[in-house]
Protein backbone atom coordinates (compact mmCIF):
# COMPACT_ATOMS: atom_id res chain seq x y z
CA UNK A 1 0.00 0.00 0.00
CA UNK A 2 1.21 3.81 -0.43
CA UNK A 3 2.54 5.05 2.68
CA UNK A 4 3.79 8.45 2.00
CA UNK A 5 5.47 8.49 5.35
CA UNK A 6 7.23 6.42 7.79
CA UNK A 7 5.64 4.76 10.54
CA UNK A 8 6.52 6.07 14.36
CA UNK A 9 8.95 3.77 14.79
CA UNK A 10 10.83 4.47 12.13
CA UNK A 11 11.69 8.38 12.06
CA UNK A 12 15.35 8.98 12.22
CA UNK A 13 16.22 11.18 14.98
CA UNK A 14 19.34 13.45 15.16
CA UNK A 15 22.76 11.21 16.41
CA UNK A 16 26.37 12.30 17.40
CA UNK A 17 28.29 14.42 15.62
CA UNK A 18 32.24 13.30 15.76
CA UNK A 19 34.00 16.40 15.05
CA UNK A 20 37.21 15.98 12.57
CA UNK A 21 40.40 16.18 14.17
CA UNK A 22 42.17 19.42 14.70
CA UNK A 23 44.78 20.45 11.94
CA UNK A 24 42.35 18.34 9.23
CA UNK A 25 42.07 20.82 6.17
CA UNK A 26 39.62 18.12 3.80
CA UNK A 27 36.99 18.03 5.76
CA UNK A 28 34.05 16.09 4.57
CA UNK A 29 30.56 15.56 6.62
CA UNK A 30 29.57 12.04 6.75
CA UNK A 31 25.90 11.36 8.03
CA UNK A 32 24.81 7.91 8.19
CA UNK A 33 21.70 6.42 9.45
CA UNK A 34 22.14 3.83 12.61
CA UNK A 35 19.86 1.86 14.28
CA UNK A 36 20.88 -0.03 17.13
CA UNK A 37 18.18 -2.76 17.55
CA UNK A 38 19.53 -3.21 21.34
CA UNK A 39 18.28 -0.17 22.29
CA UNK A 40 15.00 0.01 20.62
CA UNK A 41 15.06 3.59 19.99
CA UNK A 42 14.40 5.49 17.22
CA UNK A 43 16.94 5.30 14.11
CA UNK A 44 19.09 8.37 14.00
CA UNK A 45 21.71 10.12 12.04
CA UNK A 46 25.21 10.23 13.35
CA UNK A 47 27.51 12.72 11.77
CA UNK A 48 31.12 11.29 11.41
CA UNK A 49 33.61 14.80 10.01
CA UNK A 50 36.68 12.63 8.30
CA UNK A 51 40.11 14.33 6.89
CA UNK A 52 39.79 13.27 3.04
CA UNK A 53 43.33 13.32 2.77
CA UNK A 54 43.76 10.40 4.93
CA UNK A 55 40.99 8.83 3.28
CA UNK A 56 40.54 6.52 0.47
CA UNK A 57 38.72 7.64 -2.45
CA UNK A 58 35.27 5.59 -2.85
CA UNK A 59 32.59 6.18 -0.07
CA UNK A 60 33.42 2.25 1.04
CA UNK A 61 36.47 3.53 1.92
CA UNK A 62 35.10 6.67 4.38
CA UNK A 63 32.68 3.83 5.59
CA UNK A 64 35.61 1.74 7.19
CA UNK A 65 37.60 4.26 7.97
CA UNK A 66 34.59 5.17 10.42
CA UNK A 67 34.19 1.74 11.96
CA UNK A 68 38.37 1.31 12.37
CA UNK A 69 38.63 4.32 13.52
CA UNK A 70 35.65 6.58 14.75
CA UNK A 71 32.93 3.98 15.61
CA UNK A 72 33.62 0.10 15.38
CA UNK A 73 29.94 -0.42 16.18
CA UNK A 74 29.11 1.03 12.93
CA UNK A 75 27.36 -2.09 10.99
CA UNK A 76 26.90 -2.63 6.76
CA UNK A 77 27.58 -5.39 4.44
CA UNK A 78 31.16 -5.27 2.51
CA UNK A 79 32.74 -7.59 0.97
CA UNK A 80 34.58 -7.52 -2.35
CA UNK A 81 35.51 -3.76 -2.43
CA UNK A 82 35.39 -4.07 -6.26
CA UNK A 83 31.59 -3.85 -8.03
CA UNK A 84 31.41 -7.34 -8.09
CA UNK A 85 29.87 -8.73 -4.84
CA UNK A 86 26.83 -6.65 -4.39
CA UNK A 87 26.96 -5.97 -1.03
CA UNK A 88 27.29 -2.72 -0.15
CA UNK A 89 24.51 -1.07 -1.62
CA UNK A 90 23.17 1.71 -0.01
CA UNK A 91 21.46 5.12 -0.95
CA UNK A 92 23.96 7.53 -1.28
CA UNK A 93 23.32 10.80 -1.69
CA UNK A 94 19.55 10.25 -2.60
CA UNK A 95 20.22 7.30 -5.49
CA UNK A 96 20.95 3.66 -4.51
CA UNK A 97 24.40 2.54 -5.63
CA UNK A 98 27.24 0.11 -4.39
CA UNK A 99 29.39 2.06 -2.47
CA UNK A 100 32.54 0.61 -3.36
CA UNK A 101 32.77 2.11 -6.89
CA UNK A 102 31.05 5.57 -5.87
CA UNK A 103 33.86 7.86 -5.78
CA UNK A 104 33.32 10.86 -3.26
CA UNK A 105 34.55 13.27 -5.32
CA UNK A 106 31.03 12.93 -7.40
CA UNK A 107 28.92 14.29 -4.35
CA UNK A 108 28.52 17.75 -4.06
CA UNK A 109 28.59 19.04 0.15
CA UNK A 110 27.99 16.59 2.88
CA UNK A 111 27.53 12.73 2.35
CA UNK A 112 24.38 11.25 3.25
CA UNK A 113 24.45 7.40 3.55
CA UNK A 114 20.65 5.58 4.13
CA UNK A 115 20.01 2.18 4.09
CA UNK A 116 18.55 0.58 0.55
CA UNK A 117 15.02 2.31 0.79
CA UNK A 118 11.86 0.89 1.95
CA UNK A 119 12.92 -1.97 3.82
CA UNK A 120 12.87 -3.92 6.99
CA UNK A 121 16.55 -2.29 8.99
CA UNK A 122 17.98 -5.26 11.07
CA UNK A 123 20.79 -2.65 12.11
CA UNK A 124 22.44 0.37 10.88
CA UNK A 125 23.09 0.06 7.21
CA UNK A 126 21.83 -3.18 7.03
CA UNK A 127 18.42 -4.02 5.98
CA UNK A 128 16.50 -7.53 5.31
CA UNK A 129 17.02 -8.62 1.43
CA UNK A 130 14.56 -11.46 2.82
CA UNK A 131 11.53 -10.96 0.57
CA UNK A 132 13.87 -10.07 -2.61
CA UNK A 133 15.73 -13.50 -2.08
CA UNK A 134 12.35 -15.44 -1.88
CA UNK A 135 11.11 -13.60 -5.39
CA UNK A 136 14.37 -14.55 -7.24
CA UNK A 137 13.80 -18.01 -5.90
CA UNK A 138 10.53 -17.67 -7.15
CA UNK A 139 11.37 -17.25 -10.65
CA UNK A 140 13.52 -20.22 -10.54
CA UNK A 141 16.38 -18.87 -12.18
CA UNK A 142 18.21 -22.05 -13.33
CA UNK A 143 17.86 -23.70 -16.62
CA UNK A 144 15.00 -26.30 -17.07
CA UNK A 145 14.82 -28.66 -19.91
CA UNK A 146 12.98 -31.88 -20.79
CA UNK A 147 15.28 -32.93 -23.60
CA UNK A 148 18.33 -35.37 -22.08
CA UNK A 149 21.05 -33.30 -21.52
CA UNK A 150 24.05 -33.85 -24.67
CA UNK A 151 27.60 -35.53 -23.76
CA UNK A 152 29.05 -32.14 -24.57
CA UNK A 153 27.72 -28.76 -23.10
CA UNK A 154 24.29 -27.16 -24.34
CA UNK A 155 25.22 -24.75 -27.49
CA UNK A 156 24.24 -21.75 -28.68
CA UNK A 157 24.69 -19.17 -31.70
CA UNK A 158 26.98 -16.31 -30.93
CA UNK A 159 23.22 -14.19 -31.46
CA UNK A 160 21.15 -16.41 -28.79
CA UNK A 161 24.41 -15.79 -26.35
CA UNK A 162 24.68 -12.57 -27.17
CA UNK A 163 20.51 -11.92 -25.83
CA UNK A 164 22.04 -12.36 -22.52
CA UNK A 165 24.62 -9.43 -22.46
CA UNK A 166 23.56 -6.91 -19.98
CA UNK A 167 21.48 -9.69 -17.40
CA UNK A 168 24.80 -12.17 -16.70
CA UNK A 169 25.91 -9.00 -15.60
CA UNK A 170 23.92 -8.30 -12.70
CA UNK A 171 25.37 -8.65 -8.85
CA UNK A 172 22.33 -8.90 -7.11
CA UNK A 173 22.83 -5.70 -5.16
CA UNK A 174 18.78 -5.05 -5.45
CA UNK A 175 19.59 -0.96 -6.07
CA UNK A 176 17.53 -1.36 -8.79
CA UNK A 177 15.06 -3.37 -6.66
CA UNK A 178 14.72 -0.17 -4.00
CA UNK A 179 14.59 2.46 -6.00
CA UNK A 180 11.22 1.75 -7.77
CA UNK A 181 8.41 3.08 -6.29
CA UNK A 182 6.00 0.35 -7.82
CA UNK A 183 8.18 -1.88 -5.48
CA UNK A 184 7.93 0.33 -2.09
CA UNK A 185 4.12 0.25 -2.70
CA UNK A 186 3.45 -3.16 -3.47
CA UNK A 187 7.02 -5.15 -3.20
CA UNK A 188 4.95 -7.88 -1.41
CA UNK A 189 3.18 -8.88 -4.53
CA UNK A 190 5.16 -6.88 -7.42
CA UNK A 191 8.59 -8.51 -7.75
CA UNK A 192 10.95 -5.84 -8.90
CA UNK A 193 13.03 -4.61 -11.35
CA UNK A 194 16.31 -7.01 -10.39
CA UNK A 195 14.53 -10.24 -10.10
CA UNK A 196 12.22 -9.40 -13.54
CA UNK A 197 15.57 -9.01 -14.84
CA UNK A 198 16.85 -11.97 -13.66
CA UNK A 199 13.73 -13.90 -14.76
CA UNK A 200 14.24 -12.48 -18.12
CA UNK A 201 17.82 -13.80 -18.38
CA UNK A 202 16.31 -17.39 -18.21
CA UNK A 203 13.12 -16.17 -20.76
CA UNK A 204 15.53 -15.30 -22.89
CA UNK A 205 18.12 -18.13 -22.94
CA UNK A 206 17.90 -20.42 -25.81
CA UNK A 207 18.88 -23.71 -24.02
CA UNK A 208 15.67 -22.77 -21.26
CA UNK A 209 12.90 -24.88 -22.53
CA UNK A 210 10.52 -23.58 -20.33
CA UNK A 211 9.81 -20.78 -21.66
CA UNK A 212 5.91 -20.75 -21.43
CA UNK A 213 6.02 -22.03 -17.62
CA UNK A 214 7.93 -18.77 -16.59
CA UNK A 215 5.25 -16.15 -18.81
CA UNK A 216 2.82 -18.09 -17.24
CA UNK A 217 4.15 -17.07 -13.25
CA UNK A 218 4.77 -13.69 -14.93
CA UNK A 219 1.57 -13.04 -16.28
CA UNK A 220 -0.06 -11.40 -13.22
CA UNK A 221 -1.24 -7.62 -12.51
CA UNK A 222 1.06 -7.46 -10.03
CA UNK A 223 4.03 -9.51 -10.42
CA UNK A 224 4.87 -7.88 -14.11
CA UNK A 225 2.69 -5.67 -14.89
CA UNK A 226 3.17 -3.18 -11.34
CA UNK A 227 5.49 -1.93 -13.32
CA UNK A 228 4.74 1.41 -14.92
CA UNK A 229 8.05 2.05 -17.01
CA UNK A 230 8.37 4.66 -14.21
CA UNK A 231 12.27 3.34 -15.36
CA UNK A 232 14.22 4.79 -11.53
CA UNK A 233 15.52 0.98 -11.83
CA UNK A 234 17.76 1.47 -14.86
CA UNK A 235 19.00 4.96 -13.92
CA UNK A 236 20.40 4.07 -10.66
CA UNK A 237 22.38 0.50 -11.59
CA UNK A 238 25.67 0.80 -10.09
CA UNK A 239 26.39 -1.91 -12.99
CA UNK A 240 25.06 0.16 -15.81
CA UNK A 241 22.50 -2.61 -16.90
CA UNK A 242 19.03 -1.76 -17.84
CA UNK A 243 16.00 -3.80 -15.81
CA UNK A 244 13.20 -1.44 -17.63
CA UNK A 245 14.17 -2.84 -21.06
CA UNK A 246 14.57 -6.46 -19.52
CA UNK A 247 10.97 -6.23 -18.47
CA UNK A 248 9.63 -4.19 -21.30
CA UNK A 249 10.77 -7.75 -23.11
CA UNK A 250 8.74 -9.92 -20.93
CA UNK A 251 5.65 -7.39 -21.55
CA UNK A 252 6.93 -7.84 -25.52
CA UNK A 253 7.18 -11.59 -25.23
CA UNK A 254 3.28 -12.30 -23.19
CA UNK A 255 1.96 -10.02 -25.83
CA UNK A 256 3.30 -12.00 -28.71
CA UNK A 257 2.42 -15.19 -27.35
CA UNK A 258 -1.05 -13.92 -26.79
CA UNK B 1 14.38 -7.95 18.86
CA UNK B 2 11.17 -9.32 17.25
CA UNK B 3 11.70 -8.77 13.17
CA UNK B 4 7.82 -7.05 13.29
CA UNK B 5 9.55 -4.36 15.49
CA UNK B 6 12.22 -3.54 13.19
CA UNK B 7 12.08 0.40 11.00
CA UNK B 8 11.14 0.93 7.76
CA UNK B 9 14.27 2.61 6.10
CA UNK B 10 13.58 6.03 4.59
CA UNK B 11 11.86 6.25 0.79
CA UNK B 12 10.37 9.00 -0.26
CA UNK B 13 12.18 11.39 2.35
CA UNK B 14 15.26 10.58 1.09
CA UNK B 15 15.31 9.27 -2.52
CA UNK B 16 16.05 12.08 -5.02
CA UNK B 17 13.89 13.16 -6.98
CA UNK B 18 14.66 12.62 -11.27
CA UNK B 19 13.75 13.17 -14.14
CA UNK B 20 12.13 9.76 -14.56
CA UNK B 21 10.36 9.46 -11.59
CA UNK B 22 9.19 12.96 -11.87
CA UNK B 23 7.73 12.49 -15.67
CA UNK B 24 6.01 9.10 -14.17
CA UNK B 25 3.94 10.52 -11.00
CA UNK B 26 3.18 13.47 -13.53
CA UNK B 27 1.52 11.37 -15.78
CA UNK B 28 -0.60 9.85 -13.00
CA UNK B 29 -1.52 12.97 -11.71
CA UNK B 30 -2.60 14.54 -15.50
CA UNK B 31 -4.19 11.25 -15.98
CA UNK B 32 -6.32 11.79 -12.98
CA UNK B 33 -7.23 15.82 -13.75
CA UNK B 34 -8.25 14.58 -17.57
CA UNK B 35 -10.31 12.19 -15.98
CA UNK B 36 -11.49 15.36 -13.70
CA UNK B 37 -11.82 17.65 -16.17
CA UNK B 38 -14.14 15.54 -18.73
CA UNK B 39 -16.62 15.68 -15.78
CA UNK B 40 -16.07 19.59 -16.06
CA UNK B 41 -16.57 19.09 -19.89
CA UNK B 42 -19.20 17.64 -19.60
CA UNK B 43 -21.08 19.87 -17.37
CA UNK B 44 -20.17 22.76 -19.36
CA UNK B 45 -22.14 21.13 -22.44
CA UNK B 46 -24.92 19.48 -19.95
CA UNK B 47 -25.66 23.45 -18.92
CA UNK B 48 -25.24 24.55 -22.70
CA UNK B 49 -28.64 22.06 -23.47
CA UNK B 50 -30.20 22.94 -20.00
CA UNK B 51 -31.14 26.54 -21.22
CA UNK B 52 -29.54 30.47 -21.41
CA UNK B 53 -29.47 30.52 -17.50
CA UNK B 54 -27.38 27.45 -16.47
CA UNK B 55 -25.20 28.20 -19.75
CA UNK B 56 -24.50 31.84 -18.29
CA UNK B 57 -23.90 30.19 -14.67
CA UNK B 58 -21.81 27.85 -16.22
CA UNK B 59 -19.33 30.21 -18.61
CA UNK B 60 -19.31 32.84 -15.55
CA UNK B 61 -17.95 29.46 -13.56
CA UNK B 62 -15.06 29.04 -15.76
CA UNK B 63 -14.45 32.41 -17.19
CA UNK B 64 -13.29 33.53 -13.33
CA UNK B 65 -9.77 33.07 -12.66
CA UNK B 66 -10.21 30.21 -11.01
CA UNK B 67 -11.94 28.58 -13.45
CA UNK B 68 -9.55 29.63 -16.20
CA UNK B 69 -6.65 28.59 -13.89
CA UNK B 70 -7.99 25.08 -13.55
CA UNK B 71 -8.65 25.17 -17.76
CA UNK B 72 -4.93 26.20 -17.87
CA UNK B 73 -4.39 23.09 -15.88
CA UNK B 74 -6.92 21.04 -18.12
CA UNK B 75 -4.49 22.04 -21.01
CA UNK B 76 -1.43 21.31 -19.96
CA UNK B 77 -2.66 18.24 -18.42
CA UNK B 78 -3.54 17.06 -21.96
CA UNK B 79 -0.53 17.82 -23.40
CA UNK B 80 1.36 16.11 -21.06
CA UNK B 81 -0.52 12.84 -20.75
CA UNK B 82 -0.73 12.80 -24.46
CA UNK B 83 2.77 13.63 -25.18
CA UNK B 84 4.23 11.10 -22.59
CA UNK B 85 1.77 8.65 -23.68
CA UNK B 86 3.49 8.77 -27.14
CA UNK B 87 6.34 7.89 -25.27
CA UNK B 88 5.05 4.90 -23.60
CA UNK B 89 3.96 3.58 -26.91
CA UNK B 90 7.32 3.49 -27.97
CA UNK B 91 8.73 1.61 -24.64
CA UNK B 92 5.44 -0.73 -25.59
CA UNK B 93 7.08 -2.00 -28.99
CA UNK B 94 10.55 -2.11 -26.82
CA UNK B 95 11.63 1.20 -28.29
CA UNK B 96 13.56 3.99 -26.28
CA UNK B 97 15.06 2.26 -23.17
CA UNK B 98 18.46 3.28 -23.20
CA UNK B 99 18.66 5.38 -20.32
CA UNK B 100 20.26 8.07 -22.60
CA UNK B 101 16.52 8.02 -24.66
CA UNK B 102 14.79 8.19 -21.44
CA UNK B 103 16.37 11.13 -20.05
CA UNK B 104 16.05 13.31 -23.76
CA UNK B 105 12.67 12.25 -24.66
CA UNK B 106 11.33 12.85 -20.49
CA UNK B 107 12.41 16.46 -21.15
CA UNK B 108 11.29 16.52 -24.79
CA UNK B 109 7.88 15.45 -22.82
CA UNK B 110 8.03 18.36 -20.17
CA UNK B 111 8.78 21.45 -22.27
CA UNK B 112 6.60 20.63 -25.49
CA UNK B 113 3.91 20.73 -22.73
CA UNK B 114 4.75 23.44 -21.21
CA UNK B 115 5.32 25.28 -24.39
CA UNK B 116 2.13 23.78 -26.07
CA UNK B 117 0.05 25.00 -22.96
CA UNK B 118 1.72 28.73 -23.65
CA UNK B 119 1.20 28.97 -26.95
CA UNK B 120 -2.39 27.38 -26.85
CA UNK B 121 -3.56 29.96 -24.36
CA UNK B 122 -1.99 33.07 -25.98
CA UNK B 123 -3.82 32.08 -29.09
CA UNK B 124 -6.78 31.52 -27.22
CA UNK B 125 -7.15 33.76 -24.63
CA UNK B 126 -9.81 36.19 -24.13
CA UNK B 127 -7.19 38.93 -22.80
CA UNK B 128 -4.43 38.81 -25.01
CA UNK B 129 -6.48 39.49 -28.36
CA UNK B 130 -7.50 35.53 -28.62
CA UNK B 131 -10.48 33.69 -29.61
Amino acid sequence: MVEFTLPANSRPTKGTVHKAESGATNVRAFHVYRFDPDTGDNPRIDTFELDLDKCGPMVLDALIKIKNEVDATLTFRRSCREGVCGSCSFNIDGTNTIACTKPISEIKGDVKIYPLPHMPVIKDLVCDLNQPYAQYAAVEPWIKADTPPPNRERLQSEEERAKLDGMWECILCFCCQTSCPSYWWNGDRYMGPAVLLQANRWIQDSRDEATGDRLDELDDPFRLYRCHTIMNCSNTCPKNLNPGRAIGEIKEALAKRL
Amino acid sequence: MAAANRPLSPHLQVYRPQITSIISILHRITGVALAGGTLLFTYWLTSAAYGAEAFERSQALLGSWFGLLVLCGFTFSLYFHFANGIRHLFWDVGQGFEMETVRRTGWMVAIFSVVATIVTWIFFCPWLGGA
